[in-house]
């Protein structure tokens, strides 16, 4: 003790003699994103982070959800085909000249969106932008640059196929919808090779429009960014394709695959994005437990987590399942269970999900909750991949974005009772479905 | 026989153009290759830029490539040529490998001019 005392006074020797003197706070006003419409429908906002490097999205609504039964499985082809040849630069060219510039353009797709995003210096834009215009407004489908992209989508089925978890989303989504959102987001076996230019084409200029495009950068200026859209994303008029509505329908996928472990959904509609119950379900998420928060550790703050610990002894995870899309959603619990102690697993799991839906849960609960869910968006707002997407994907489902303060707001205005009357709804038309598969 | 020979600087139907191609038809004959059916690109050496061309046609010219070349291969073996009304015609003659080939060594030129700097 007296040791600790003696540093103490050290210090504050210490102080005095440095003469530190914190530096007056310069009040630079923190930039809020900009967003506007130019006339061709395109959607333009950005936001200037001061960052020494630019990160361009250019968020397209061509996910896998607008394929036709003619063309399943063009999403997967589109995406891979990113590289080739377009009508301004040769694939050799664009790779080329990505790299000397040290920028990267990468491709992901969703259900819902075609993200391309382009990572370069900010001086390095005027350059490099010219690759991210010609690959989206310009590309040149030829008939051998396709056929040698064969072997790339096989890779991608196979890696897909080796984890169980991406093979349990896409048999819900198949099993849960009648349309568009059930088509998966690889290329079906039977359309491998099938995919011709006049399908990469037809969906190009289906979905491919200006009205159907976000162009979204953190680090360049707006006015850059708006030049940049109307000079080259503009030209594309027209509304596109009217996507199908998703109709929900329920039902039960068992795949049989051998092996010691058990990987089940079962879900039922949720909401879709932007409406007030999505946050519910949010917040339901977190209340039922969504992954842990410390490693290794016994999840002790998952509802499910701990019912299931009384129904059995071995190992097992468990997790809330939400994911919402522009006209629907969907929400339920996602369970890995050895082979034998499957049963017992499941029904703790629904035991949980029940006792939450008839009210069965405390205001501290509701509380923690909520400050996972919060510290969960903001945190992942920190990392600029996470914030583009976010920029992006509200911009192009809302015209405009609405800041984290707004968000948090909309979390906290959840009410216990919002949560049971969006359970209740549901859960009480019994649409459940279960996907299993024995891996 | 290519085009790049003789550029044409005279205005179609002139006389000086009229003479260079009474002089092309006469050159093409005297090839003597349309006499086995087939065309210019069926005769071009096959060299890495032309066999990637080749590979890039589209199936139905392909096979038609294929066709014509089995037909002389085999005319070639029995010493025999095509009756004069199978020749084909100068007018005929498409030069289908062209832009394929055009765009090959576009490509690798690309690739030698990056690799210089």
């Amino acid at each position: 003790m007296a040791f600790i005392l003696e540093t103490l006074f050290t210090h504050t020797e210490c102080f005095s003699q440095r003469r530190c003197y914190a530096a007056a706070r310069r009040s630079e006003a923190l930039t809020e994103p900009l967003v506007s419409k130019l006339p061709s429908g395109l959607l333009v906002a950005s936001l200037e982070n001061y960052s020494p490097v630019s990160k361009i999205g250019l968020f397209v609504k061509a996910g896998s959800r607008f394929e036709t039964a003619e063309n399943l499985g063009v999403t997967h082809i589109l995406r891979l085909a990113s590289n080739l040849t377009t009508k301004g630069a040769s694939a050799f060219r664009i790779c080329q000249g990505l790299e000397a510039a040290g920028a990267s353009l990468s491709v992901t797709s969703s259900r819902e969106h075609m993200v391309y995003s382009l990572d370069c210096l900010r001086d390095d834009f005027d350059g490099v932008i010219e690759y991210l215009i010609n690959v989206t407004t310009a590309p040149d489908f030829r008939p051998w640059e396709l056929s040698d992209l064969q072997p790339r989508v096989r890779i991608d089925k196979a890696v897909a196929d080796q984890s169980p978890q991406i093979g349990v989303l896409e048999k819900l989504h198949e099993a849960a919808y009648k349309n568009a959102l059930s088509n998966s987001l690889y290329c079906p076996d039977h359309m491998l090779g099938k995919i011709s230019v006049d399908h990469l084409q037809q969906f190009f200029a289906n979905n491919y429009t200006s009205a159907r495009m976000a162009l979204v950068g953190l680090g360049v200026s707006h006015a850059a960014l708006k030049q940049v859209g109307e000079q080259f994303f503009s030209t594309r008029a027209g509304a596109g394709a009217a996507g199908a509505k998703a109709v929900y329908r329920g039902g039960e996928l068992r795949v049989q695959s051998g092996g010691g472990l058990v990987h089940a959904l079962l879900a039922c509609e949720g909401a879709a994005a932007g409406s007030a119950e999505a946050n519910a379900f949010s917040v339901l998420q977190r209340l039922l437990g969504a992954g842990p928060h410390i490693k290794r550790g016994s999840n002790i703050t998952s509802k499910l987590s701990q019912g299931i610990a009384k129904a059995t002894a071995q190992p097992f995870d468990a997790t809330a399942f939400s994911a919402t899309y522009s006209d629907s959603g969907l929400f339920g619990v996602y369970v890995i269970s050895q082979a034998d102690s499957a049963r017992e697993v499941i029904n703790a799991a629904m035991a949980q999900v029940t006792a939450v839906a008839e009210g069965r849960l405390t205001a501290d609960d509701l509380t923690r909750a909520k400050t996972q869910l919060k510290t969960d968006y903001l945190m992942s707002l920190e990392s600029s991949e996470a914030l583009l997407e976010e920029l992006g994907v509200q911009v192009l489902s809302s015209g405009a974005y609405s800041s984290p303060q707004s968000v948090i707001q909309n979390i906290d205005s959840v009410t216990s009772g919002d949560l049971v009357k969006s359970q209740a709804s549901r859960f009480s038309s019994k649409i459940l479905r279960l996907c299993s598969e024995d891996e | 026989m290519s085009s790049t020979v003789c550029p044409r600087l005279s205005p179609a139907g002139s006389a000086t153009s009229r003479l260079l191609v009474g002089f092309r038809k006469w050159y093409y004959n005297a090839c003597g290759f349309n006499k086995l059916g087939l065309m210019r690109d069926d005769t071009i050496n096959e060299d890495s830029d032309v066999k990637e061309a080749i590979r890039r046609l589209p199936e139905q010219v392909y096979n038609d490539r294929m066709f014509r070349l089995k037909r002389a291969l085999d005319l070639s073996m029995k010493q025999q040529i095509l009756p004069k009304d199978q020749w084909t015609k100068y007018e005929e003659d498409v030069y289908y490998l062209e832009p394929y080939l055009e765009e090959v060594i576009h490509e690798r030129k690309e690739k030698e001019e990056w690799a210089k700097n």
